[in-house]
């Protein structure tokens, strides 16, 4: 076979540099010999040329480059929503004091470190807890009503407030319950995180002592123990106050880390914090 | 958050920094500014959204080249009317007869409104748009990106002989589409008449481009 008769292809692929060292020398001498390939072959080379120079493209504008951008943050934004409605989390992202914010973070960063492989057994108040926030039981008051509600029919304090400022906290209402054998109130909240929407109960439990928070995995927080607990795959945290009153949190749709966080940025937190 | 962060610093240092080839790319892709800007934007968005999936160390130019010419072919030509798209295949159909007749641009029917629209890159993205798809994206990925047969095969998902014929074919049409626009540049200027339409020689059937073919054949004769 004859270079001539595939000059096209062979013409082509040597302008391109796609020829192999062997086949490029062979080509080189038989260009060397046939005038008719070497007309062919610059005639190839002026079209190249000619293609080439026209197809040269202007940059990317500027301002194409700045469009650029500004839909990576949107897709940024958007996939820390996406995370943020996949697993709640609201690490350093609460509104305590300084110092709060370092002991939260430390009490946080302690329960990751101690979190056994099996979950501990949870106490009986833990267990009462998820047991209220599973079965939804008809509320006595309803909405802004429900701080003097409390105040009239429990115990002289506060319904406790959260602040995660990525998500929206409203105090449904509260009932009146028993937990062990004590007095209790039980407020459930409304908690609004993107489009996903599910309830938080918080069990406040009159008279209680420390030592009846058994079970869980102790957390230290200040000069407060929290407890974490896992009853029955839904994570439970509680602790008891000075003045011996109890609270328990519960969410199903809550990690018991998510939980802690959520529990250690409320008010009653803050609160403690200041009253020393 | 930290992951998110990372992501997107390794996205830029690798990926962005080809924003001004993309858009060359889109740019004779597509013909037009305003359609090279969605589409660069679209494929680096797409990039940036599967940038999981892009093995690194490879090569990402590649890559995202890859990605704007299917977002291409996908997206922007689904748009485009049936019309054009029979257009696309008449014109196929005529260069597998191996003469193609380069019909001038039927824009420019009135000499006033050629003269206020013409310029050279006018004439370029003209030119291209004469081109059936395949052989316009072959061309543009070579002589645009200088990307070699075997990256372009990898994207177009077509043996490296169809690289070869489609920007063989692709590049004869568009230089004799050049030269004839530079006529017509006379033309405007001379008051002279229309340029005809310019007759491309294309090689047949059995004298095709391939240089797998030519090396295919030669092996065969060495061992005789």
């Amino acid at each position: 076979m004859s270079l001539c008769q595939s000059i096209d292809t062979l013409a082509m692929a040597f302008l391109d540099d796609e020829l192999v060292p062997e086949e490029r020398r062979e080509l080189e001498l038989h260009l060397l010999d046939c005038a008719g390939c070497r007309v062919h072959v610059d005639a190839e080379r002026a079209d190249l040329s000619l293609v080439r120079k026209a197809l040269v493209a202007p940059p990317a504008p500027d301002m194409v480059k700045a469009r650029i951008a500004r839909a990576l943050d949107v897709a940024d934004r958007e996939e820390v929503r996406a995370e943020r409605q996949r697993s709640i989390s609201i690490v350093g992202r609460w509104f305590l004091p300084g110092a709060a914010m370092l002991a939260a973070a430390a009490a946080i960063v302690a329960f990751v470190a101690v979190r056994p492989a099996e979950p501990s057994r949870s106490g009986a108040v833990a267990k009462e807890v998820v047991r209220q926030q599973t079965r939804t039981m008809p509320l006595e008051v309803q909405g802004a009503g429900t701080g003097p509600w409390l105040r009239e029919n429990f115990a002289p304090i506060e319904p406790p407030k959260f602040r995660a400022p990525q998500l929206d906290i409203q105090l449904l209402g509260a009932r009146l319950t028993a937990v062990s054998g004590h007095n209790a109130a039980q407020l459930r909240y409304l908690v609004t995180s993107g489009k996903n929407q599910f309830t938080l109960t918080a069990v406040l439990i009159d008279d209680l002592r420390n030592d009846e928070l058994s079970g869980g995995t102790p957390i230290k927080f200040a000069d407060r123990t929290l407890h974490v607990h896992d009853a029955n795959g839904m994570p439970a945290v509680t602790y008891v106050d000075e003045h011996h009153m109890g609270y328990a949190f519960a969410s199903e749709r809550l990690t018991a880390q998510e939980l802690l966080e959520l529990v250690v940025s409320s008010d009653l937190i803050g609160r403690a914090q200041q009253g020393r | 958050m930290q992951a998110l962060r990372e992501k997107r610093t390794e996205f830029e240092r690798q990926a962005l920094v080809h924003t001004d080839a993309l858009y060359g790319c889109a740019y004779r892709l597509t013909r037009n500014a305003r359609d090279a800007e969605d589409l660069v934007q679209d494929s680096l968005l797409r990039a940036y959204r599967f940038w999981d999936s892009f093995e690194q160390d490879s090569n990402c130019k590649a890559w995202l080249l890859r990605i704007v010419t299917n977002t291409f072919i996908n997206e922007y030509q689904r748009k485009k009317r049936s019309r054009e798209v029979l257009d696309a295949a008449t014109a196929e159909q005529d260069t597998t007869d191996g003469v193609l007749m380069h019909a001038d641009a039927n824009e420019r029917q009135s000499p006033e409104r050629a003269l206020l629209d013409r310029s050279v890159s006018d004439d370029v993205q003209r030119a291209l748009e004469a081109l059936p798809d395949d052989f316009r994206t072959a061309v543009v990925l070579c002589d645009v990106q200088g990307l070699s047969y075997k990256e372009i095969a990898d994207i177009m998902q077509t043996p490296v002989g169809t690289v070869m014929s489609r920007l063989f074919r692709g590049r004869k049409l568009l230089a004799a589409a050049l030269r004839d626009f530079a006529l017509a540049e006379g033309y405007v200027r001379e008051g002279a008449q229309q340029p005809k339409a310019t007759a491309v020689e294309l090689p047949d059937d059995n004298k095709a481009i391939d240089l797998e073919k030519y090396r295919a054949t030669k092996a065969r004769e060495g061992s005789r």
